[in-house]
This record gives C-alpha cells, structure tokens and sequence, in this order.
C-alpha cells in the first residue's frame, strides 16, 4: 500500500462496498410469489378476504362460525362447497364465476377443502348435513321443553317464530345453527345435555324442532325485491 | 504534460468556453450571502439528477399502456440497480419540489423579487408550473391505480372548464377516455416538452441572476429605489462583494453534498415508488391518493362542498399564479426587511400553515370506503354477545349490506360515515329506520334494497349498540349531533 493514499484506498473500498451490497438494501423491491391456490396460506388469505366478516371464530362474527371445529363434524365437503358457489339462504352471496363471484369452480372446492384441513376435522357419527324432514306436531313439544327457557317471547335469545326473523333465515341455516350451536351466544349444540334429556337431542329430534318453527314462517318468501 | 496544456489552449481559442465561464465563478456577491442562499443551488442539483436518472430511465421504459407497468417491473427486477435509479429519480422529484418551495419562500421572505429582479421571481414562478408538471406527469408513467384514477380525477377537472371543457380533456387524454394514446401523450409531456421549457427557463433564470446579481440580505430602514438602486447595489458590490467561488460555492457545495447523501439514503433505504397495482378500470377496490406535492390539492378538493366545486377548483389556483405573478410587480418598490413587511409574512406563514394541514389531511383522512370491510371484518364479539336471535341477524345484515364499508365498528371498518359503536345512544329506532330507508347526510337510501324483515332485523341491531350504562335515545324527534369524525 505504500505510495497510494489511504483517503484513496478507502473510497475505492467504499465504492465496492455499496456496489456488492446493492442487492441488499433495504429500499430493493422484493417479488412476493402468491401463495398457490389450495396452500394453508391461500386458504387463510382467502378466508380472511371474503368469509371472515360473517363467519369469524367464536368470539367474533355474527353468522355460522366456520372457523369452529363444531360446524365441520357434520358439514360435508359437498354441501359447503355448494353454498360456498351458489349462495346459501337469504344473505349468502354466491361466490363461484358463473354466479356472478369472484373464484372458479376450482377455487371453490380448493377452498371449501382448505376450510377443513385448517379449521375443522373429518366429517362423520351419520349427522346428515342437510336438513332432514321433520314432523312438526312432533317439534311444538319439544320446542317447548328444549328451545323455549331462551326463545321464547321476551327471553334471552330471542324469539325464533317471529316472521322477521324466519324470513332471514333458511331451513338449512336453522340446521346449521342448531347442529354446530352458537357457543359465543350463549346456544349449546343439538347433542348438549339438559336436564331433561341427559343424551340431548337425536337428528330426528331437531328435524322436527325445525319444522315446527318454519311452520310460522309467513307464507310468501319477504325477499329483497 | 505539454499535449494536455496544447490541446486546452486550442479549445479555448476555438470555443472561448473558458472566458464564458470565468465570469460565472468569479462574479462578485454579497458577503452577507450566507446559508440561507444555498437552496436554489440544491434545487439545480435535484433537476440535474432528474435529467441523468431520467435519461436512463427512458432507455428501458416502454411507454406503451400495455408494457409500461411490467416494463417498471423489469426495471425494479431485471436491470441492475434500476430499482436505486428509479428510487432516486422518485425522491428526487419530490425533494426538488421542497427544495424549490423553500428556495421560493426565502426570496418572499426577504422580497428579494423586487426591483430590478421581477423577471427572476417570474421565471420563477413559470419553473415551479413545470417542475409541477412533471411531477404529475411523472406519477402518470407509473401507469398503475394511483396513475389511473389520478390521470381521471384531473381529467374530471379539466371536463369543468367552461364552454371548451371537453375539448381541452380530450387533447390532454388523447380522446375522451383515459386510453392507449394518453400515455404516450404525458410520457412526450414528461420527456420532451416539459423538460426542454425547463432548460429554457432555467437559463433565462441564471442568465438574470447573472445580470442583476444576488441580492443582499435585507436591512430593516433600507428601501429599494428603483432611481437609485443598481448604481448603489454595484459600487457596494465593487467594495464589500466577494467572489462567488470560492466564498459563496462552498457553501453550495457542503450544503448540496449534504442533499445528495440524504436523497441517495432515501433512496436506498424507502426504495422506489410504485408501482402499485396494475390498472384496471372495473376495479375500484382501491384508494388512490396523489404523490406528495399534490397531496394538498386532494385534501382541500375532498373538504369541498360539492356545490363550491367547479369554481374553487377552477379558479383559486389560476388567481394563485396571477397573485404570485404580480407580486413582483406590484411591489417592486420599499422595504425588504420581514419586520417591515407584516402582511406578506402572514401571507407567507398561512401559505405554509394551509399547504402543511391540507397535505396532513390528504395523507391521513380515509374518507374513501373501504370496499372489502364487510367481508373481511367480523362483527366484533361484545356487540354479538347476550343478542336476541333477530338482532344477531341483523348483525349479517349489516355485513351483507355492506355499512361496514363506511361505518366503523370498535375503531375497525370504514370512515366515511359516523363510528356506530353507540348509536343507539343518538338515535331512536324510529330515527335508525328513518335514516336507513331514505339515506341522508353523505349516505345513500337503502329502502329499496333491503327487504322489511332486512330493515327490522338491522334497525334492532343498532339499537343494540350502545355502552351498558348509557340510556338509549328516546326523545322523539331530538337528533343529537352525531361526533365528529
């Protein structure tokens, strides 16, 4: 080094610095690659997008809690992807291409199998998940002995026959509601124990439940015009 | 050496370069000239940087609507350190826009425009109209969302010019939408017109500041007379001034030294701007906000009543430039001193006070919807809680109708409308249904789109939401004021 400056051989060893350190600044954009479609990652991103607002876990949400492990014991892959592509009662939007959505036909069932494996288990014990008929003679009995401590007029939770509400309300969501129950309201599941019924419920049971409370639902459908 | 010494000769006996440009460094300036003269230097240094980073820019961007976005990609991906040359093109731009403000507002401030110098504040004037020019246009050939729905608000803008309105749209877009043609008509903007009437006002500008010299810090008493005042300004000159370099240079050069490490570390550290998402017209899930040096304009159009629109929007800025226009004429004569001068230092502060608070409420007020709230955002848990079944429907109804998107519940959601959290403490049931089926204020009537069973089931949700130990409303008719946002 003798002979060469010193001031010389440190801006020369400035310049190499930031020229080889250049690809490690902090300002370089970085290409974030999406998460593939099916992913953990995609499914939570997706959920989060455009699921999350009504189908939030326990604490949270207002409609069926999707990220509860109770919905899933009972909801099969075909119903849920089927409400998830066509739309479901009164308020769920459809969300698959040819209904006006925003996913393919293979987004959709991606992401109805993606719910499962990140929120819930497998499917099984028989439960149909879709409603089965009911017998509503049947239902009026046990309505009052099962539902009615909190829904009947002016307790808890509210009336159930009240035409407002059934006319929001699918069979199918009663269903849902019923099965998976609503722990953050309050509402234990159809096989909770009361003290009526040590066991809870049985499938028929709450079929008949339901058909007793549509039955007050007014005739003509009060849609959104 | 010899050849060197031969082959310099013979260039300034052929050019005369050298005797050009001895008088520029030896040319004499008042001493008094201190720091507060280093910011049109920086202001230079910042248009220098534009025109190198720009021209490499250019050999790599396709100014094509189809490529612009991908070929910023490639710059940012591909090209080595095109991300930094993007970056420091991007700072630059605004620094320069700062740097030439407050180069501005020290030439108000010791009203150094006045006689014989009103053409260099002019000249002045026009160059702070371009470099904003190429600000905006600059922001244009990122061609992402930001550029798509800027280029469309002040094309919107340009459609209000009376009688000639749509014809002068249609010459900046190129047609009467936003198309292929109007890119390549900003990036002919941006590369060639504006930067070439930059060059020539730019010489205009220091070719003045040659002729008439830099002025002298002001002295309170000391009123320029135009009789009198160039003989006095050049024997003072003659007897106190000092050469401009080395005595005045330095300080330029410390100081745009000092800018240039600043601007390189921005650069490095914040990266380039942009581009954002690709655009596309069928999306308006987005929230554009303009760059900076617009972001005042934005806040003070958004504030606007829409009645006062057109003609604030029209009017107050060409009576800005005709008002900075006339400043030098109007005063060329009197005193310098700010003590002396107490209405042009209100004007001044309030200039600065309004563009800092309007920029602040541009960068800060979210006062577009956020158009993915009602799905993404749950309702949360407390106000779900001990609900009856109808109100927990109405609960979805008010994802489903997406009120969320402007109405925020526990700090989450949209501002556009009142937080709701305790509405029902403002509002009867009577008024919510009131309010909801005919819409007012900023919102929008949802009768129509809500069925009767909707409506009841929303109206007892929000007549839910109010703190346990607060009575809800019940005075018919009295609508308390809603909190301000």
């Amino acid at each position: 080094m003798n002979g060469v400056p010193s001031r010389v051989v440190l801006f020369i060893g400035a310049v190499l610095a930031a020229v080889t350190a250049c690809d490690r600044l902090p300002g370089m954009p970085s290409e974030v690659a999406p998460p593939s479609i099916g992913s953990e990652a995609w499914t939570r991103a997706t959920f989060n997008t455009y699921c999350r607002g009504c189908h939030a876990s326990g604490a949270d949400g207002a409609s069926i809690p999707l990220m509860d492990r109770s919905y899933w014991t009972f909801a099969s892959d075909e119903r849920v992807i089927a409400a998830t592509a066509n739309g479901q009662g009164v308020m769920m939007p459809a969300f698959s291409q040819s209904a006006g959505g925003p996913f393919t036909d293979d987004e959709v069932m991606a992401l109805a199998r993606g719910m499962r494996g990140v929120f819930g288990g497998s499917s099984g014990a028989g439960i149909s998940a879709t409603i089965v008929p009911g017998d509503r003679a049947n239902g009026e009995g046990l309505f009052a002995n099962a539902c009615a401590p909190c829904h009947r007029d002016g307790a808890p939770g509210g009336s159930l026959v009240d035409p407002a509400f059934l006319a929001l309300v699918s069979d199918q969501g009663l269903w849902a509601s019923t099965l998976a129950g609503r722990a953050v309201l309050g509402m234990p599941a159809w096989n909770h124990a009361m003290p009526s019924r040590p066991s809870g419920l049985t499938q028929e049971e709450a079929a008949d439940i339901i058909a007793f409370v549509a039955s007050h639902r007014a005739a003509k459908k009060d849609a959104p015009p | 050496m010899k050849w060197a010494r031969v082959t310099i000769a013979w260039l300034e006996s052929r050019s005369g370069l050298g005797a050009f440009i001895k008088p520029l460094m030896s040319h004499r300036v008042p001493a008094s000239a201190k720091w507060w003269y280093v910011f049109g230097s920086a202001t230079l240094m910042f248009f220098v940087i534009q025109v190198v980073t720009g021209v490499c820019l250019a050999t790599v961007y396709a100014p094509s609507a189809a490529e612009a976005w991908a070929s910023l990609r490639y710059i940012d991906s591909e090209v080595p350190a095109g991300w930094l040359i993007r970056a420091i093109h991007g700072w630059s731009s605004n620094a320069m826009v700062v740097m030439m403000a407050i180069h501005g507002l020290q030439v108000f401030l010791h009203a150094s425009y006045k006689y014989p110098r009103e053409l260099n504040w002019i000249t002045g004037v026009f160059l702070l109209l371009v470099v904003l020019g190429l600000a905006f246009t600059g922001q244009v050939m990122r061609w992402d969302q930001d550029a798509y729905w800027g280029l469309g608000i002040g094309a919107s803008i340009v459609d209000r010019v009376p009688l000639i309105g749509s014809q002068m749209r249609d010459l900046v877009l190129g047609g009467p939408i936003i198309g292929g043609e109007t890119l390549n008509r900003f990036f002919a903007l941006h590369v060639f017109i504006l930067p070439g009437m930059a060059i020539g006002l730019l010489g205009l500008h220091l070719a003045l500041i040659m002729r008439h010299g830099i002025s002298e810090m002001p002295r309170a008493g000391e009123r320029v007379d135009p009789a009198t005042y160039t003989p006095a300004y050049e024997a003072r000159m003659e007897r106190e001034g000092v050469p401009f370099h080395p005595d005045a240079s330095q300080r330029d050069m410390v100081f745009c030294g000092a800018c240039l490490i600043a601007l390189i570390v921005l650069a490095a550290v914040y990266g380039p701007f942009g581009p954002g998402a690709q655009p596309d017209p069928t999306l308006i899930d987005t929230n554009p906000r303009p760059d900076y040096p617009f972001m005042w304009i934005f806040g003070a159009v958004s504030l606007l009543p829409p009645s006062s629109e057109t003609v604030v929007m029209l009017a107050a800025p060409a009576l800005l430039v005709v008002w900075l226009l006339l400043v030098p004429l109007l005063g060329r004569a009197g005193e310098r001193a700010p003590s002396r001068r107490p209405g042009m230092m209100l004007a001044a502060a309030l200039a600065v006070i309004g563009i800092a608070s309007l920029t602040w409420e541009g960068m800060t007020s979210p006062w577009s919807p956020v158009m993915d709230a009602w799905s993404s955002l749950p309702t949360p848990g407390a106000m779900v809680r001990g609900r009856k079944a109808l109100e927990v429907q109405g609960a979805i109804v008010f994802q489903y109708a997406q009120c969320r998107n402007c109405h925020a519940l526990d700090g989450e959601g949209g501002r556009r409308g009142p937080e709701l959290d305790s509405i029902a403490t403002r509002m009867t049931p009577e008024q919510l249904t009131r309010q909801v089926q005919q819409g007012g204020g900023n919102m929008p009537a949802y009768g129509k789109n809500l069925s009767s069973a909707q409506m009841s089931a929303l109206v007892s949700f929000l007549a839910t939401l109010k703190p346990s130990d607060e009575a809800p409303a019940d005075i018919p008719g009295a609508l308390l004021p809603l909190p301000s946002r």
